[in-house]
């Protein structure tokens, strides 16, 4: 490779980077400007958006539901997305193809598709739309996330150690919970906050399976339909920090973690 | 099975005195779960039973479950049901997908926009992948895919508002230009297909590139190293070498992206207009008038859902893959 | 021979097949206790799965596994009063030394104080005191093999598999640890049953070596037994450097046989195995065993050759001699490097002691 195209490819990179940074750049700037208008230039700023946001009672509340939903969501994807990669992981049986396509079904639906169909199951089983029909919504959705990882984990476990563990005198139960479990740790960490992040930005399950209570993606939509204002913005770009931090947080965890096994 | 009897004696004949068990031993010697675990693995065939009841219950009962209703639903002539009428079978919602323009227009728009959308990001992303996986440092890589997915996890009600700010009226795009002289009055680029598909990919860039990043890094050096010892310039290595070797990264990025696109809702509601209306609206529009509407939907939805897999299979059949493969 | 009472494993006539392959073929052999008992044999003779059927990792179709007095056959691993020393070690790798070496002790439902009393004389019987908390990839090879073997005496078994312990380590540390093990084991007075391929490892440690091939053992003994009684070709040919011989058996005096090699009449013992006059037999003869001489010496079972290649080994040099007129009539003997460089011509005399050829029983 050339010094030219090694330069042309380091543009493109850092392009990309601009592309992808410079509309968010521009939505956290929008939040500080001090007219209902969205719109540039900005010709005085402010940070009344911002107080504003953080006291509204209603987007509060909105954000602990969210919060509420994912931190749910996680352990049920957690346990049974685990509970799925060790049935289907280490165990040859016939049929084991088509059970792991199905399990997998859902990360390949296209999310519309996905979010009617479980909005016509939950009548079907009962169930009202709020945050229940929610959870199981994207639990669904989450599950062979986990599944994949903790498989791929799950695959460089050395098989002696099992055996070990049942050497001296571990049955099936100690076993895993002595022995797999703590080698599973980085993959459950990093599926776990994988999951709480698909769970918060849903938005098209959320939307269909929700009641009369919404998650943040929905709200912040539903304004949006009313009209631009920089307090979307505002909530907007405190998304963006949280997710952001949580997102740096999970990649740490898991490289260190991965590291130490 | 007299060595049953043996076993459980020896075990609790081992426990020293004075002093308490740890939880792990206390547990396997406490008579409850002694009982409870020798009736659920007495044998391996018991075992793996018990291992395959969750999993299989869950997969057939929330992932199959609802796609299957889904198809049923569309048979039927009204749902949820109404008082005095029993739901009958009927292929009228079907039927009427394709006898009216305002359904299979979106519908192949929709298609359409996927194809040109995914094509499109590819070609973005593929340059992106390549530099990140050949002309970054190895322990780089990491950092340079970390300010990569940072813009990602902020979710697509957020990003898609970015693009909005961007691509209206008074957006950053036609101030930039006002600013530079070269128009006068703002492009309305908001509200039509050229929006959605700025949305689009904005939000899918990263399936694509995930995967197409994995497959490159993958590519031994060597072989790019031989191949120019043998004679090769730039663009035959890479149409000989590396495009065919990263085959399996197109496809598995291509796949995504083209199903991930398809279901957008809210982007296309934001971002779309009257002239760029996508089949996930048409479908959404059964769902929010309460009542016989919901057949009609799901059966759109089935008609969609085989179309885009359809399309997917045929897409990976080509590309000379099994479609299981892919979710690696 | 010893008694029934001293016996604490009996193999009563065990076969395991894996599909098409028979494994393990009817073995049927006693363990005692208290002894050190190693199978040998190149990869795939039943060695390892005989290893895994004591452990309980897999059953055997037929015949029986009696422990102690217990019929142990189709016990689970986590049942039986035995435990294994994995060939990778298989240390948890979340748990520090002390926890490794006192997980078995925990389930066995010991009480917390007899736990870290235990854990603690282990970790200093095996020097490891000073690591009872460092976790595994803090260890070197010969550390972690250690607290692979604390953890896995902790519980008291009756029987202690080691199955290639040594492998991972390099030459020089392997023939440390092999001293350790061997001392271990005796003042531990635990019944030690060692799988290796490594025939100098079994020599050196084993009170009994059993010898596998495709499934069926060859010959069990004493180190002794098996390095200077080999009784067939396998055996020997496995077990140190050796000279076989092919020819047809000219007379029987006593113990003493006389063998025609190609022409050539040399003697041999056959150790308790009479051939008859006019078989065909091989024989064994260590190359340890050929003395080499400059000029024709006094004793009479001296042969001449002529030197048909040397080897330079540092501390002596492997040298083929041609005692005959026929191709295979080479002998492969050492001699001291420095009295080899001594040799200006290609002459070359050789003898043995009569004991030292042994008569196969193949």
């Amino acid at each position: 490779m050339t010094r030219n195209t090694r330069i042309l490819m380091s543009v493109i990179y850092w392009a990309f980077i601009v592309y992808l940074f410079v509309p968010l750049a521009l939505m956290v700037t929008m939040g500080f400007k001090d007219s209902k208008f969205i719109g540039f230039p900005i010709r005085s700023w402010t940070l009344d958006w911002y107080t504003a946001v953080i006291q509204d009672t209603e987007v509060l509340s909105v954000f602990g539901y969210s919060m509420t939903i994912a931190i749910s969501t996680t352990i049920l994807s957690l346990i049974i997305g685990t509970w799925i990669a060790v049935f289907l992981g280490p165990n040859k049986f016939r049929g084991k193809a088509i059970i792991f396509a199905l399990a997998c079904l859902p990360a390949v639906i296209p999310g519309i598709i996905s979010a009617i169909a479980l909005r016509i199951f939950a009548r079907l089983i009962d169930i009202e739309p709020g945050m229940f029909a929610i959870i199981l919504g994207h639990t669904v959705h989450n599950v062979p996330f986990v599944a994949l990882v903790v498989m791929a984990r799950l695959s460089t476990q050395p098989k002696s150690h099992i055996e070990a563990a049942r050497d001296l005198g571990a049955d099936s139960i100690v076993a895993f919970f002595r022995v797999t479990l703590p080698y599973l740790k980085p993959a459950l960490i990093g599926a776990g906050i994988f999951c709480m992040l698909l769970s918060f930005d849903d938005f098209v399950r959320a939307f269909f399976l929700g009641g009369y209570q919404p998650t943040l993606p929905v709200l912040i939509f539903a304004k949006l339909r009313s009209g631009m204002s920089p307090e979307i913005n505002a909530i907007s770009t405190i998304v963006l920090i949280m997710t952001a931090i949580l997102g740096l947080w999970a990649e740490r965890s898991m490289r260190r973690l991965n590291k130490g096994s | 099975m007299a060595h049953a009897d043996t076993d459980r004696a020896d075990l609790r004949k081992s426990t020293a005195p004075g002093g308490r068990m740890t939880f792990w031993g206390a547990l396997l010697h406490n008579g409850t779960y002694q009982a409870v675990a020798s009736a659920l693995f007495k044998t391996q065939r018991r075992q793996f039973l018990i291992l395959a009841s969750l999993p299989l219950f869950w997969i057939f009962f929330a992932n199959l479950g609802p796609i299957v209703e889904m198809f049923w639903i569309g048979f039927l002539d009204s749902y949820p049901p109404k008082v005095g009428h029993e739901p009958q079978f009927t292929l009228a919602n079907w039927a009427a997908f394709f006898q009216d323009q305002v359904f299979i227009v979106p519908f192949f728009r929709t298609l359409a926009f996927s194809f040109i959308f995914t094509a499109i990001t590819l070609l973005i992303t593929y340059p992106v992948a390549y530099f990140l996986a050949k002309h970054v440092k190895r322990k780089n890589q990491l950092l340079f895919l970390l300010l990569l997915l940072i813009p990602f996890w902020v979710g697509e009600i957020v990003r898609t508002y970015a693009i909005m700010i961007l691509l209206g009226n008074n957006g950053a795009v036609n101030l930039a230009l006002k600013s530079l002289g070269l128009i006068e009055r703002p492009i309305p680029f908001m509200y039509t297909g050229f929006s959605l598909g700025v949305g689009i990919i904005y939000l899918t860039a990263l399936y694509m590139l995930l995967p197409l990043y994995s497959a490159l890094e993958k590519l031994p050096d060597n072989y790019l190293e031989a191949a120019a010892d043998l004679g090769a310039g730039a663009w035959t290595r890479f149409r000989r070498i590396t495009l065919p070797l990263s085959k399996e990264g197109i496809a598995s990025g291509c796949t995504l992206v083209f199903l991930i696109s398809t279901g957008y809702y809210a982007t296309p509601v934001l971002l779309g207009g009257p002239r760029s209306t996508v089949f996930a609206e048409t479908i959404a529009g059964f769902f929010h008038v309460a009542g016989d509407q919901w057949p009609m939907g799901a059966a759109f939805s089935s008609i969609m859902l085989i179309a885009t897999l359809g399309v997917t299979g045929l897409f990976l059949k080509l590309m000379g893959r099994d479609g299981k493969g892919m979710m690696r | 021979m010893t008694g029934e009472k001293d016996t604490i494993v009996h193999i009563d006539n065990i076969t395991k097949r894996f599909g098409n392959v028979v494994a393990v073929d009817r073995l049927d052999m006693k363990i005692v206790a208290g002894e050190f008992v190693t199978f040998l044999g190149p990869s795939g003779c039943g060695k390892s799965t005989t290893l895994r059927m004591l452990g309980g990792f897999e059953t055997p179709d037929e015949g029986r596994i009696v422990l102690d007095g217990v019929d142990v056959t189709r016990q689970p691993p986590n049942r039986r009063d035995v435990n294994m020393v994995f060939q990778d070690y298989a240390l948890f790798p979340h748990m520090s030394v002390g926890q490794n070496v006192s997980f078995g002790l925990e389930l066995k439902g010991q009480s917390r104080p007899e736990i870290e009393r235990r854990m603690t004389e282990l970790l200093d019987f095996l020097q490891l005191s000073g690591f009872r908390d460092r976790t595994p990839d803090q260890l070197s090879g010969g550390q972690r093999q250690r607290v692979a073997l604390a953890r896995a005496l902790a519980p008291d078994p009756k029987l202690l598999l080691l199955d290639e312990p040594l492998g991972a380590l390099d030459a020089k540390l392997r023939g440390q640890v092999q001293i350790e093990l061997k001392d271990i084991q005796k003042r531990t007075g635990k019944t030690f049953f060692f799988v290796t391929h490594d025939q100098e490892e079994a020599l050196t440690m084993s009170d009994r070596i059993v010898v596998m091939n495709a499934g069926r053992v060859e010959q069990a003994g004493t180190p002794e037994d098996l390095y200077f009684r080999p009784e067939s070709r396998f055996v020997a040919e496995f077990i140190g450097e050796t000279n076989l011989i092919n020819g047809t058996v000219r007379g029987i005096d006593d113990d003493r046989v006389v063998i025609d090699w190609n022409g050539l009449d040399i003697r041999g013992s056959g150790h308790g195995h009479r051939p008859g006059e006019g078989d065909n037999v091989t024989a064994s003869l260590r190359l340890e065993n050929v003395v080499c001489h400059p000029k024709k010496p006094s004793r009479e079972n001296a042969i001449e050759g002529r030197i048909v290649s040397k080897l330079f080994k540092g501390s002596r040099t492997s040298l083929d001699i041609r005692v005959g007129e026929k191709e295979d009539t080479v002998i492969r003997a050492y001699m001291d490097a420095g009295n080899a460089a001594q040799i200006s011509d290609d002459q070359l005399w050789i003898s043995w002691e009569p004991e030292r050829l042994t008569v196969l029983r193949d």
